[in-house]
């Protein structure tokens, strides 16, 4: 196993750069975007521990986002702290896991992706008939300000949670590469046979990876349930969302650990790139390059941009090689995007962030609408508790 | 006030007769239903069970059938008369696919063809979306509209065209899987890649053909289809979801066990959205895949 | 050396539809011990070693290892129950180094990676490949990946270990350094049970033979005594002889 360091190195210069932009940009747009692009790369780094180390590919990741950005609703509306939407929201995607992985992880592949179809569609049903679920119309969560609430008027303090996340999964997997579970998970993809006869159980080995992976979608669900302050079906469960984290996951890199925000990164600015260039007419277009890519990785090599890369260095501590020009990409990147530009209208996501533009408030107990300096200006304060 | 004979048992006889009608309305409607999944779903059973491939792109492929059969039709050829051009556009349409991407994804990781076709769906989504129009798009002036009525019950003379079409399709792919030598050459392929390459079977070419024959007859489906359904750049995931559902069911790699597990997915669907509520009628159909993964993975026909 | 032997195998039976494979095998194997499991092709020695390694479930008979049965135990638990095993097409871990395959062995009784990777260095050092630590098991030769298999068995600290045809594809010298491998593997304590058909290199180390021919168990005793046993002749060369032609030289 290589040498964790260049990898903590690197990520702990993210953390740097996005604490800088948390804090020192003013733009809600340029804020609007890391926050998208760090809750994409979590979730793709989710999705990774699935599909990508295990290699069983989930087609229904969204479900359990989605129990995550419910939970939070629930919890909200019922009075409760959307802190406890965390464990809530883990607790109920492990046992979705359980249930879909249980009956599918020992057997061939194609068997646990149609499954994850199947629960998704159940769940997608449920949600859109049960009234305590709020049905086709979901939450609106009422807005409050504060810590406590887990919400805040302005993005930067989005920004940083959202930081802490992506953080918190990129260790999990330097952890879990350098585990029992990270070393099981490589031995099933390279020899079944041989796997088995070390005494490694590839339904339960595999089931964990699942569980995991399903709670680090759920806490991404529960930060962006309180960002949107808007959750329905289709910006949270729908299969639209599945495809979306698929293709991120495939696009950067299955199994790798930077593949994810990688992926996150490509699929963020070819969103806004389609936008600027073909606005509403664009749809369509950016499926195109993202199915081009895709089915170019699958025929010809199957570990996307940064396994390819890192694939190529090998030997060379390929890993700092590739996460330095990675990191590089990304600010030049960042630098090229012009603040106010279009939003994209494709990815669900952001189209759930221009409807919050328009939504009516709802104001918590104990908090007030204050007028700011300028006109149109306002801020939430809230007595304290 | 109308003066009813014999009380009680009378009209509890009324009620079990409407009862009966719906129950064959339904039951009717379910099987035909449940025949046109039946013709989506033995394509890619037949491909899955020479090759091993799930063509997560299947849906597209019925939608690429079903647009083609609207071209036609615009062009004055309707869907009946379209239905072999369409197949054997679809039929080359797979072997082309095959040659140029399929074949090398079953050189990888077995994940590779899962996320392959995966991406051939992403693409061919896209390319849909881009440039046709998103709204919905019928056949114009399509035959058999009528309605047919065999005592109490009323099926559309499309739908019986379809569930028709549909099992004679799949009859006649049967009959060719069993009884022609390419045939058994693909099922030699199916049950023993390496020994079926001993005995001087190209399988290259078996797998082209395999692949091409089953896009033919999504692509007969997707003509049958536009008797009666309209078309729109994500009208194949509905089906294609469904048509896994069929495959799982019956069994990968089973003709017999497509149209088993069809039959019964028309059913559940249809007596689902009528018991249940029209928007929760894939429940049963879901439910009982996972059922029947649960106790029986291999389908209820299948042997893998 | 206790009386009880470490592995008792009775009546062994495997059908593969009407297919007999196994017709009532029975045989045993000393704790600490060498045995050599041979026979003529399409004995049955291979279905043999797959019932008792788990990879496939007998149809009939028992599999007693110190004291318990396991016939019919899941492929997976096996190895916790301290059973190893090597497979005869050799199954590498292609893109894994040495070491790491080894540490995954070792992980199944030390879960803390850092006590897996320092017992399977051990392991490595044992067996005679710690200078290649870092090759990827795809670049390794041959012998070397058939190494690395018994490293990675041996990680998980077996008390029998199944050896299936070890030395086929292997030069002269690389022979001699398997065998001499073997003999160290005993001397720590692990029983060895071994499928062979390279007798020039079974017969010297084997302290007991198992015949099979015809999914039976035709003989079972010393090698020396194995080669002339006119049954054993036989069953490999087809027709009765006169005990002197066994060597190859007339008496």
């Amino acid at each position: 196993m290589t040498t964790a360091k260049p990898h903590l190195l690197a990520l702990g210069a993210i953390v740097a750069l996005g604490l800088l932009a948390a804090l020192g940009v003013r733009s809600a747009v340029v804020l609007d975007l890391v926050f998208t692009l760090l809750l994409y790369a979590v979730l793709g780094q989710s999705w990774n521990w699935i599909s990508g180390y295990a290699g069983n590919i989930s087609f229904g990741h969204a479900i359990f986002f989605g129990c995550g950005a419910y939970a939070s609703a629930l919890c909200v509306t019922h009075g409760l702290s959307p802190w406890l939407a965390i464990p809530a929201g883990a607790l109920a995607a492990a046992a979705l896991a359980l249930v879909t992985g249980f009956p599918t992880l020992g057997l061939r592949g194609h068997y646990f992706s149609i499954a994850t179809i199947a629960v998704a569609a159940l769940v997608e049903a449920f949600t859109r008939t049960a009234p305590w679920l709020g049905r086709a119309n979901g939450f609106e969560l009422p807005i409050a300000s504060g810590w406590a609430a887990l919400q805040f008027p302005q993005k930067g303090p989005y920004v940083v949670l959202a930081l802490v996340l992506f953080a918190a999964a990129q260790l999990a997997t330097i952890a879990m590469e350098r585990s029992r579970l990270g070393y099981y998970l490589r031995a099933l993809r390279a020899n079944h046979a041989a796997a088995a006869s070390v005494g490694i159980d590839e339904r339960r080995v595999k089931l964990v990876a699942f569980a995991w992976s399903a709670v680090m979608a759920a806490a991404a669900g529960v930060l962006y349930a309180q960002y949107t302050l808007f959750i329905d079906p289709p910006s949270t469960i729908a299969l639209g969302i599945s495809i979306d984290i698929a293709l991120i996951g495939v696009v950067g890199g299955i199994g790798t650990l930077w593949g994810p925000a990688a992926g996150a990164l490509v699929y963020v600015v070819l969103a806004k790139a389609v936008a600027l260039r073909l606005g509403g007419a664009g749809k369509g277009y950016d499926l195109v390059i993202y199915g081009a890519i895709i089915c170019l990785i699958a025929a010809l090599r199957p570990y996307g941009i940064v396994g390819t890369i890192v694939d190529a260095l090998r030997r060379r501590r390929g890993a700092a090689i590739a996460v330095t020009a990675s990191g590089a990409a990304t600010a030049v990147l960042f630098a090229a995007l012009p603040a106010g530009t279009a939003r994209a209208a494709g990815a669900p996501i952001e189209a759930a962030l221009a409807a919050r533009a328009s939504w009516k408030l709802t104001l918590a107990p104990g908090c007030a609408l204050v007028p700011g300096a300028r006109s149109g200006d306002f801020t939430v304060e809230c007595a304290q508790r | 006030m109308a003066v009813r004979r014999g009380g009680e048992a009378a009209d509890l006889a009324d009620a079990g007769v409407e009862a009966l009608a719906t129950f064959a309305q339904l039951l009717a409607g379910g099987l035909l239903t449940g025949l046109v999944f039946a013709l989506v779903a033995v394509g890619l059973t037949l491909i899955y069970g020479v090759m091993d491939v799930v063509n997560f792109a299947h849906g597209e492929f019925l939608m690429l059938a079903m647009y083609a059969t609207l071209g036609l039709a615009l062009l004055g050829i309707g869907p009946l008369v379209g239905l072999p051009l369409v197949a054997l556009a679809l039929l080359l349409f797979g072997i082309v696919v095959y040659r140029v991407f399929v074949r090398r994804l079953l050189a990888g990781p077995p994940e590779a063809t899962v996320f392959g076709t995966f991406g051939l769906l992403v693409l061919m989504q896209g390319l849909a979306q881009a440039l046709l129009t998103s709204d919905y798009q019928s056949a114009p002036n399509p035959p058999l509209q009528g309605t047919l009525r065999l005592g109490p019950v009323a099926l559309s003379q499309a739908t019986l065209a379809e569930g028709f079409g549909a099992l004679v399709l799949t009859a006649a792919l049967f009959a060719f899987v069993e009884y022609t030598e390419t045939g058994r050459a693909m099922r030699a392929v199916a049950e023993d890649r390496i020994a079926a390459t001993l005995m001087g079977i190209d399988v290259q070419r078996v797998n082209g053909l395999a692949f091409g024959i089953g896009s033919a007859c999504v692509g007969a489906a997707g003509a049958l289809l536009m008797l009666s359904y309209p078309v729109y750049p994500t009208a194949g995931v509905p089906f294609a979801l469904t048509a896994f559902v069929v495959v799982a069911l019956g069994g990968f790699g089973s003709i017999q066990g497509a149209l088993l597990g069809a039959v019964l997915v028309g059913l559940l669907e249809v007596f689902g959205g009528f018991y249940l509520s029209p928007e929760l009628k894939m429940v049963p159909v879901y439910l009982a895949y996972l059922v029947v993964v649960l106790l029986r993975p291999q389908g209820l026909l299948g042997r893998r | 050396m206790s009386a009880e032997p470490l592995l008792a195998v009775r009546g062994l039976t495997k059908r593969f539809g009407s297919l007999r494979a196994l017709d009532g095998v029975d045989f045993d194997v000393a704790e600490g011990s060498l045995t050599g499991l041979i026979g003529p092709n399409g004995a049955g020695k291979s279905t043999a070693f797959a019932c008792i390694a788990g990879a496939e479930k007998p149809t009939a008979g028992s599999v007693r290892f110190g004291g318990r049965e396991i016939a019919g135990t899941p492929y997976h638990r096996v190895a916790e129950l301290g059973i190893a095993r090597t497979y005869q097409i050799v199954q590498t871990f292609a893109d894994m180094t040495v070491l790491e395959a080894t540490t995954t062995g070792a992980l199944l009784r030390r879960p803390r990676l850092r006590d897996a990777v320092a017992h399977a260095e051990d392991v490595l050092a044992f067996v005679g490949l710690a200078d290649k630590r870092y090759r990827l098991g795809r670049a390794l030769t041959i012998a070397d990946k058939k190494r690395l298999e018994v490293a990675r068995a041996l990680a998980t600290e077996p008390t029998l270990l199944l050896l299936d045809e070890v030395m086929a594809g292997l030069t002269p010298a690389e022979c001699a350094g398997a065998v001499e491998l073997l003999r160290r593997i005993l001397a720590s304590g692990v029983t060895v049970l071994m499928v062979e058909h390279v007798m020039e290199v079974l017969m010297p180390i084997a302290q007991h033979v198992v015949v099979i021919a015809a999914g039976k168990t035709i003989f079972s005793g010393t090698a020396t005594d194995a080669v002339r046993d006119a049954r054993v002749v036989e069953a490999y060369l087809g027709s009765p002889l006169e005990h002197g032609e066994i060597a190859g030289h007339a008496e």
